[in-house]
């Protein structure tokens, strides 16, 4: 008996694997990691550590809809198993007509180059990290809401996007408050591997709201202006962005902030690059919403592309804050596809 | 001496073989061939280059572009990445890496070998593919820049 239900459950198993297998062929599904491990030397020691894991899948449902998530397990030290999951984006694409779509869900805002092309995957990072304007809670990264999007329309390769979200503050499965968060972005690619962009981003962030681990305790009118240069030829890099951003309250009135960033590469031979990085952040005196920190960073580095997939950095990296002083990092970093 | 001869004819007849190999890579001529519903039988290389990066989402009558190529470390598929995409075949499988994880594409079907490749075009409406020559009467060749061959 126990031969026969041993048999049935193999059985069962193995159609079940069939079908599983079918299904996943027949939509076409694809799952792709990337991970990264830093070794980097700070106040006089050297350290090693893990980067984030990135777990990317992509579906093709049938001919017009498609299905894209990426979700991240990384190091957390207030979760007790001292990792986090979380769910970077979910989005379900509709192209609805030639280079037309709609897009739903979890997404990064297109608000720049750096935040809409490069998402989580450290292999294709020009640098080991991001831009210090990211870190400094300048720009939405997240938006989770409903968005336009057209691509490559034209002899210029006109490319938009216009999203409405739920905006700084919300939770992951609600708003937290009646604003909408509004970023309407445009490129044009007038040559190959060169692309120039700009963008708009317009939100009301309610009083109580929680944004980058800050309680906000006035009602804040936000507007980011940010322009992008890319060009990503076959020896010279090129990237810089600048976001110009307005915050205004009843009781501050109107601040701005400027912050911006470029990177600049030269391919010597076919995996060898070195590049630098100019990071500038410059807020105004009255500035309330962000936390006031001019930053002068200054970042010399070398890339060597071992393959497309495999990818290690060097780099040397002085920053200069107004507030917590100088301080200079030697880091290195081997990030991979997988 | 004798052995002497012998590393000479083995030093050149290796070397013979490379450069043939290195040649062939080059020098193949290529076909561009689809599938008879929805693929335009004509296209200029500008347009064939915008088509094969992904590009354009549908063909005219609204049917899905899929792309399809011999993997990049084959000769024929490292020839389409010189020819067609002006790009090695590393700088080839990251581009299209890169815009699927961006969400702006969907991912090309790589192939190990031509028959593979004949028949999915053949069996997929809106597949256009690249390949050596085709003999399959299932499949349209099409013309680019007017010639059968690129």
């Amino acid at each position: 008996m126990d031969k026969i239900k041993k048999r049935l459950i193999f059985l069962i198993s193995f159609l079940v694997w069939l079908n599983f297998n079918n299904y996943v062929i027949a939509q076409k599904t694809q799952i792709k990691g990337f991970a990264n491990v830093n070794a980097f030397v700070q106040d006089g020691k050297l350290n090693f550590g893990i980067g984030e894991q990135d777990l990317f899948i992509t579906s093709e449902l049938n001919d017009d809809f498609s299905f894209l998530g990426e979700t991240v397990f990384k190091y957390s030290p207030n979760s007790p198993t001292h990792f986090n999951v979380s769910i970077e984006r979910i989005i379900i694409n509709y192209n609805f007509k030639g280079n037309h779509s709609l897009l739903i869900g979890k997404h990064h805002t297109p608000i720049n180059y750096w935040n809409d092309t490069y998402h989580h995957g450290r292999v294709f990072f020009p640098t080991i990290d991001r831009p210090l304007l990211f870190a400094a809670g300048a720009i939405p990264i997240h938006t989770t809401g409903i968005a336009v999007q057209g691509l490559n329309l034209g002899k210029l390769k006109f490319g938009y996007n216009v999203m409405i979200g739920n905006g700084l503050g919300s939770y992951e499965v609600m708003d937290n408050d009646k604003y909408k968060s509004v970023t309407a972005a445009v490129h044009i690619k007038p040559h190959d591997r060169f692309q120039i962009g700009a963008s708009f981003y317009n939100d009301i962030i309610s009083e109580g709201a929680e944004v980058n681990g800050r309680v906000i305790d006035e009602k804040v009118n936000q507007q980011l202006y940010t322009a992008t240069i890319a060009h990503f030829g076959k020896k010279f890099e090129l990237l810089t962005e600048g976001t110009f951003a307005s915050n205004r309250a009843n009781s501050t009135g109107m601040v701005h902030s400027f912050l911006s960033y470029l990177y600049a590469g030269y391919r010597l031979k076919e995996k060898w690059v070195p590049y630098i990085r100019m990071d500038y952040l410059k807020y105004q005196e009255e500035e309330f919403y962000y936390e006031k920190d001019d930053t002068t960073s200054f970042l010399a580095g070398l890339r060597y592309e071992i393959s497309y997939l495999i990818v290690v950095k060097m780099e040397y990296q002085y920053i200069d804050r107004e507030e917590s002083g100088q301080t200079s990092l030697f880091n290195t970093q081997i990030a991979i596809g997988f | 001496m004798k052995y002497m001869k012998l590393m000479i004819y083995n030093f050149v007849f290796g070397l013979s073989l490379l450069v043939s190999g290195a040649l062939s890579a080059q020098d193949l001529e290529l076909t561009v061939i689809g599938n008879p519903q929805s693929v335009p039988s004509e296209m200029n290389m500008n347009q064939l280059q915008s088509v094969l990066k992904g590009e354009k989402f549908r063909w005219d009558d609204g049917s899905p572009v899929r792309i399809a190529l011999m993997k990049t470390n084959t000769p024929i598929g490292t020839t389409t990445c010189n020819k067609i995409y002006n790009m090695t075949g590393n700088e080839l499988n990251k581009y299209f890496l890169a815009l699927v994880f961006q969400g702006k594409v969907k991912a090309p079907t790589f192939f190990n070998s031509v028959s593979e490749l004949e028949s999915y075009v053949a069996q997929t409406p809106g597949a256009i593919g690249v390949l050596q020559n085709s003999t399959d009467d299932q499949i349209k060749i099409i013309l680019v820049d007017g010639k059968k061959q690129i």
